[in-house]
């Protein structure tokens, strides 16, 4: 159920019809002066479109620009995450991959920098890399026999060290 | 570069342009702030009576739009959508205004604007020196009979007749029922009869 005032609104816009328009016009108790204020509304509207309408928007690239560098400045603030579709010219991306390829970049360096300085300097450790061979050795023919290899890590010279043999077995290969 | 030369073209619809955005385009969002800032601005000026003001609500409101964007589901036009944002951030500025020490809207703030001579909607030749004088004085007057309706009924009043936009527009904009817009319609006009008469009777 409208109101008058909904009702009235609507008769003056034109946008009562049928039953209910007729319905509404014999409620007026004076259809004149009902006419009358409805031309009056149209004036006032007509009014106000002549002297509001459309105030221009001085320096509108500005307008564009400003916005699109608050849009940037956030984007860059507060990564968004997108569900659909490809981020194309999305100008935030390529600057966090760049930050990332260059994090993983500066990781590996450092790996490589800490395993070649400790290659090169084994901080107080021996420089000769020693190894007991003992598992092809019968303990029956050589009871006492020691087998050792040393191996220096900058020279790369080994030498195979036996004590003990009565005899090296044929078929000995060091591993 | 082929994007850039089909985003400004007019049968690029709104969609396809909103789509764009959601997945993080900034180009076609630039796009949509292209075919709506000035109406948006428009708009807004006539609620606030102050083109800086103006301005900054027209940026605040785009800039909440994009951060929305996400939620756009195409239920409404983007146009509808757009216009419920800009009300929204317009309508919560006035009332924050007017809590803080009332409207101002009676002293300084109330500012003489210049109108495009090239814009569309005011296709005459440039007045004179008078002729401007009288405009602006009318202009003014107009202002501050708006500036006496609350937010919502200045809101309803503009939409419908600056904007053209249709009760169920309005309503689905600010988010209320078409009686209640129906019902504002009747008060604002009615405030603005009694206030502008002697301006609208020698139309």
């Amino acid at each position: 159920m409208k109101t008058f005032e909904e009702k009235w609104t609507a008769w003056v816009d034109g946008e009562l019809h049928g039953r209910e328009l007729a319905e509404f016009e014999a409620s007026l108790p004076d259809k004149t002066a009902a006419e009358a204020e409805r031309t009056a509304v149209k004036k006032l509207g007509a009014l106000l479109r002549r002297e509001l309408g459309a105030p221009a928007l001085s320096n509108e690239e500005f307008f564009a620009h400003q916005l699109r560098e608050r849009i940037a400045r956030e984007n860059a603030g507060q990564p968004r995450r997108f569900g659909a579709g490809i981020a194309r010219g999305f100008d935030w991306l390529p600057v966090r991959r760049l930050l990332w390829a260059g994090s993983v970049s500066i990781a590996i360096f450092l790996a490589l920098a800490v395993f070649v300085m400790r290659d090169k300097n084994p901080a107080g450790q021996s420089q000769y890399l020693t190894q007991i061979l003992n598992a092809r050795v019968d303990p029956v023919v050589s009871p006492n026999a020691t087998i050792s290899m040393f191996q220096t890590k900058d020279q790369r010279v080994t030498v195979l060290w036996t004590e003990g043999l009565q005899s090296l077995p044929a078929d000995y290969a060091a591993k | 570069m082929q994007k850039e030369a089909t985003l400004a073209q007019p049968d690029v619809s709104e969609l396809d342009l909103v789509q764009r955005c959601q997945a993080g385009d900034t180009e076609a969002f630039d796009e949509l702030v292209r075919r709506y800032r000035t109406r948006v601005f428009g708009m807004i000026q006539n609620m606030v009576h102050s083109e800086q003001d103006a301005w900054d609500l027209a940026q605040d409101s785009f800039l909440k739009a994009w951060r929305s964007i996400q939620r756009f589901r195409g239920h409404s036009s983007f146009y509808t959508w757009i216009y419920r944002i800009v009300m929204n951030v317009t309508i919560d500025w006035l009332r924050k205004k007017q809590i803080k020490g009332g409207d101002s809207e009676f002293d300084d703030a109330v500012q003489l604007r210049q109108v495009d001579p090239a814009s569309r909607t005011v296709p005459r030749a440039e007045a004179l020196p008078h002729q401007s004088m009288e405009r602006s004085e009318i202009r003014a007057r107009i202002e501050s009979a708006i500036a006496q309706l609350s937010p919502e009924h200045r809101a309803v009043i503009l939409m419908k007749e600056i904007e053209g936009m249709q009760y169920h527009e309005i309503a689905e904009t600010l988010g209320c029922s078409i009686g209640t817009v129906m019902s504002r319609l009747f008060y604002a006009r009615k405030k603005l009869q009694n206030l502008l008469k002697d301006l609208y009777e020698n139309i």
